[in-house]
């Protein structure tokens, strides 16, 4: 069906019930089912969760800064919910876009325009909702995605305690 | 390879894309997948990214030879734990690569067919428990220098992967040195066994970084576009400069004769470095690299059935979705 190569879908999580879903990378699998697995292995080994998103990725626009002045909202189509991501600054981090919301817009760039009136950022993504699939919110289907990680040996480095050669010899 | 045919200097707008493109880098922005970059600027990266990713593919085979005789459970479990960040580490670069147009297939393909390189540190072979210890705490110690150093990188998603990989990477220095620690103070047997893998394991570390400026032709483009803030030989110095008094203090002997701390810079100063063996082991005849591919190669080929049920599920999903 695919020769070697499973499709790809980005990856979007959400760290606590009150944090803003972030992309955090992008996993091949077969399935969105397959793909919220091999999310979990990928970018929950350690740090915590309340949900994770996934999205086929080509079912992703984006646009960079270079792009805004060339951006259209379409005109033709039915309006539909879009989850619209924004890179807000340059600085050095884990996560490239954060939800600015859910935009109605009968296209993508419809929706960026209306997430560019919200907030300003360096680039941005939208996704169509009816392509995003999560993990339930239910208190047992987080505990046994998310928990195990969180009680792993070796998990924190201050698990280590560790004091240098040097400090203990003079200790 | 990469099917894009922009960015290349016979296009019309070169120069003028460039200088903005340089500015840009000045500034201090990131350059995203969508936006404009010299073709040599993606072919630079393809190749620095989806050689690091292989090496933390390659990467797991030292170190997991040693899961099943780890000496304690706690051991075992922060082990599993470490190779199972590696195989994680290596995901985040491949998507990295994809995202400048490189297909995942042709990257398995460039590691499987033996093509592509991987960092020469995984070539040679991890012999006794100490060398878990070793590998730990200097050779992924080398590891965060470079990557610390890669955090910073114009390309936003080569740097983001790296922020994620330093964060893991912290732990297994930590597991490393606290293990070399505990042998260094132990019995007899311990420190002989230790000290013989610090023996093994020192050079091959200090090659990690790379060759001499003077002999890294690529370097001077690479710090002009921002791929790499620093050059081989100051990540080197920094290794140093951390791990040499740490090492004594652990009472080690450091197998370099020539090896000095230089007041007026506050330097330590390595020998020379037995480049010959290097570019043996990198071209092919280090003690490891057949067994290595092989080990990759059939794990490719035992997990071809896994593969092919997962496609033949999705399959019948979809047929029945269609009904």
């Amino acid at each position: 069906m695919w020769g070697t190569e499973w499709p790809r879908y980005e990856v979007i999580k959400q760290d606590t019930e009150k944090s803003v879903p972030q992309m955090v990378g992008s996993v091949h699998a077969t399935d969105p089912e397959h793909a919220l697995l091999v999310a979990r292995h990928v970018f929950v080994r350690r740090p915590s969760a309340y949900a994770l998103f996934v999205a086929p990725a080509e079912a992703f626009f984006h646009v960079s800064q270079e792009g805004f002045k060339d951006l259209k909202a379409e005109e033709e189509g039915q309006e539909e919910p879009y989850w619209v991501f924004a890179k807000r600054s340059h600085r050095r981090s884990m996560v490239y876009g954060d939800l600015v919301g859910r935009f109605l817009a009968k296209g993508p760039q419809g929706a960026v325009l209306e997430a560019l009136l919200q907030t300003p950022g360096v680039a941005f993504w939208a996704v169509p909702e009816r392509v995003v699939v999560g993990t339930e919110p239910k208190e047992e289907v987080i505990e046994s995605w998310f928990a195990p990680a969180k009680d792993k040996t070796y998990r924190l480095q201050s698990y280590y305690g560790l004091i240098t050669a040097k400090e203990e010899r003079h200790a | 390879m990469v099917k894009l045919r922009i960015g290349y200097p016979e296009d019309p707008d070169y120069q003028e894309r460039l200088a903005e493109f340089e500015e840009r880098i000045a500034r201090g922005e990131k350059i995203e997948p969508g936006d404009w970059m010299p073709a040599e600027y993606r072919r630079q990266l393809i190749r620095m990214i989806s050689q690091h990713a292989h090496s933390e593919w390659v990467g797991m085979l030292p170190e997991g030879a040693w899961i099943t005789r780890a000496p304690s459970l706690r051991r075992k479990l922060i082990l599993l734990a470490k190779v199972q960040d590696e195989a994680g580490h290596g995901q985040y670069l491949y998507h990295a690569a994809e995202t400048l147009g490189i297909t995942r297939e042709e990257m398995v393909e460039a590691l499987l067919s033996g093509k592509a390189k991987y960092s020469n540190i995984f070539n040679y072979p991890t012999l006794t428990w100490a060398d878990v210890g070793i590998i730990g705490w200097l050779v992924d110690g080398m590891a965060i220098k470079n990557q610390t150093m890669l955090a910073q990188c114009s390309y936003g998603p080569y740097s983001r992967a790296m922020v994620r990989i330093c964060a893991e990477e912290t732990f297994h220095h930590k597991q490393g040195k606290e293990a070399v620690l505990l042998y260094a103070r132990g019995s007899k047997k311990q420190r002989q066994m230790v000290q013989d893998a610090l023996n093994r394991w020192w050079w091959p570390t200090l090659m990690m970084a790379g060759p001499h400026d003077t002999d890294s032709p690529h370097t001077p483009l690479l710090l002009r576009w921002g791929i790499k803030t620093k050059t081989n030989d100051q990540v080197r110095q920094e290794f140093l400069n951390e791990h040499v008094p740490e090492l004594l203090d652990a009472g080690l002997t450091i197998p370099d004769p020539d090896l000095r701390y230089d007041e007026k810079t506050g330097n330590w100063i390595h020998g020379p470095i037995p480049w010959d063996d290097f570019w043996k082991v990198i071209n092919g005849e280090g003690p490891m690299n057949r067994h290595r591919l092989m080990a990759r190669r059939r794990a490719h080929e035992e997990g071809r059935w896994v593969r092919e049920a997962m496609e033949a599920y999705a399959r019948r999903k979809l047929a029945q979705a269609a009904d």
